[in-house]
């Protein structure tokens, strides 16, 4: 049967994807934290500053997590996960609003543990939001100016541009945030009475958590959930064939190692 | 990067000759505006991390404290307990008694521990408190989900046709945020004088006003008090002016109090057309 033999075609090019998009997570994977390091490098060294550094959101559990750090004092924030809520970090994340204090020890809310913690405690600080399309993702931080007690207006606005070049950054090299967001989005096209919002939801996070298991098991799942939408027209097998064409489209698009 | 694309942050103010206007409504000073005003009889609504209804800075003043909840997914608006989970909210709210110190706040909480800032429970929000009738809200938040951009987009319309005045804080990256884009809202950057009654109108919006948010010193968590930089605390001084001009003038649209806070800002003049 026709639609039975593209089902099938569209099914080992979807299985041809999720494991590309494993393998070029893995290498990019590299890539991404290169370039969030050499923002934070730049951030210290054009703010004469004792650390800066870049904490990301993470799922599963909720947190935020330091993962590039620069300066004199900057080493010990990595690796360090905060909740989303708690401190100066979290409340950026929370509000998307920036932020810069000029004694955080007098901030009844600063972290005093989590910044013990990290071997260094700042007097001054600046926090900026890290912002894509969908929302927070992250925010950068910087600590103690050498030079000024403060932060100006004019360093807020040289730290946002940094914030946005990090955000670039992700959000280019990030083929998991990419992914989710494309099979988002191409679901969304198929959902009529066959899917709904909760499906979906089941069906992108799949494929999210697909991605970071090199056993690649979990995205078979993903596969499966498609292959039980066997109840699909000759329009909706249409709709998988341009989600394919799309999900092509953009792994051919996306610069590869060589 | 051009100067097209710098943040929609502070530049119109950090240079205020950029401002300099030939023209402006006449006969309106700022002792006209809120001379004599103390904000008596105005509710300003806090939309943010809760009000710390015993900070000293508050004194008192809050008559109400809500928060969003999310029930299956669903915002609900539920009472909240007196508390402010990170302090941003009771700065802002101690901002506005600071030059209107009899308004009545009402917090209405969208940040916090459970809520991670969710567009949706942001909205719920700001729907309930322009439903409460509350005169003018602070929003020192937005949100850059495109997804809600017609439900801002709805109840800023609602707010503006009820005379509920918005006041947002604009964002710092160059990338629309909601809602403090919207034309109809007050929004608001930040100046470096410390001058909480100076104010700037930029004629070149989308930041429409500047007030000071620089180094200002206000209420925290746990009976706190900080000095901190951000628009965040820019927006609240105009919520404040705002109240002011409103408990003198009562009835006037939130389009007459734009007017009036143009016209007195404190611009330079300029010679000639334009401007």
């Amino acid at each position: 049967m026709v639609v039975d033999d593209d089902l099938t075609a569209a099914l080992t090019a979807l299985r041809a994807v999720a494991r590309r998009s494993a393998v070029a997570r893995n290498l990019q994977g590299e890539v991404e934290l290169r370039l969030l390091q050499s923002i934070v490098d730049a951030t210290v060294s054009l703010f004469d500053a004792e650390a800066s550094s870049i904490a990301l959101f993470e799922r599963d559990p909720d947190r935020l997590e330091f993962r590039v750090a620069s300066g004199a004092q900057g080493a010990g924030a990595i690796g360090l996960s905060v909740k989303p809520s708690v401190g100066i970090v979290g409340f950026v994340f929370s509000s998307g609003q920036a932020l810069a204090l000029s004694d955080v020890t007098k901030d009844p809310r600063f972290d005093q543990k989590t910044a013990a913690r990290t071997g260094y405690v700042p007097r001054s600080l600046a926090a900026v939001p890290l912002l894509d399309d969908e929302g927070t993702v992250g925010v950068l931080q910087v600590l103690d100016k050498r030079g000024s007690a403060s932060f100006s207006l004019r360093d807020m606005e040289l730290l946002a541009i940094f914030a946005q070049q990090a955000t670039t950054a992700i959000t280019a090299t990030r083929v998991r945030r990419d992914t989710g967001r494309l099979l988002a989005d191409v679901l969304q096209q198929l959902r009529d009475d066959t899917l709904t919002d909760a499906q979906i939801e089941v069906l992108v996070s799949e494929a999210t958590r697909g991605l970071d298991d090199p056993s690649e098991a979990p995205f078979w799942r993903l596969v499966d959930y498609v292959e039980v939408l066997r109840g699909l027209g000759e329009r909706e097998v249409l709709l998988v064939s341009r989600i394919l064409e799309v999900v092509a489209d953009h792994e051919e698009r996306r610069p590869r190692r060589a | 990067m051009t100067a097209l694309d710098l943040p929609a942050w502070s530049q119109p103010f950090a240079d205020v000759d950029g401002l300099g206007r030939s023209m402006r409504l006449g006969g309106i000073s700022k002792d006209w505006a809120w001379g004599g005003s103390t904000g008596s009889g105005m509710r300003v609504g806090i939309i943010d991390s809760g009000l710390e209804t015993t900070h000293p800075r508050l004194n008192g003043r809050v008559v109400r404290s809500v928060a969003v909840e999310m029930v299956d997914g669903e915002p609900k608006i539920v009472p909240d307990e007196p508390v402010d989970l990170y302090g941003h909210g009771t700065a802002c709210g101690g901002i506005v008694l600071g030059l209107a110190p009899d308004v009545e706040l009402v917090s209405i909480r969208v940040l916090g521990a459970d809520l991670r800032g969710k567009g949706t429970a942001f909205a719920a929000g700001l729907e309930w408190a322009i439903d409460e009738g509350i005169n003018v809200l602070n929003l020192s938040l937005s949100s850059k989900s495109e997804a809600l951009y017609s439900v801002f987009h709805d109840l800023v319309d609602r707010a503006y046709f009820r005379g509920v005045a918005l006041v947002c804080a604009a964002n710092n990256v160059p990338a629309a945020s909601y809602p403090s884009l919207f034309s109809s809202v007050f929004s608001v950057a930040a100046h470096g004088e410390p001058d909480p009654r100076r104010i700037y109108y930029n004629p070149a919006p989308p930041v429409e006003f500047g007030a000071w948010g620089v180094d200002v010193p206000m209420a925290w968590k746990d009976g706190g008090s900080i000095v901190a930089t951000g628009n965040s605390f820019a927006s609240p001084h105009v919520a404040g002016m705002v109240a002011l001009i409103l408990a003198k003038h009562p009835g006037l649209t939130p389009f007459e109090v734009k007017a009036v806070l143009a016209a007195i800002a404190d611009n330079p003049t300029r010679d000639g057309p334009g401007g």
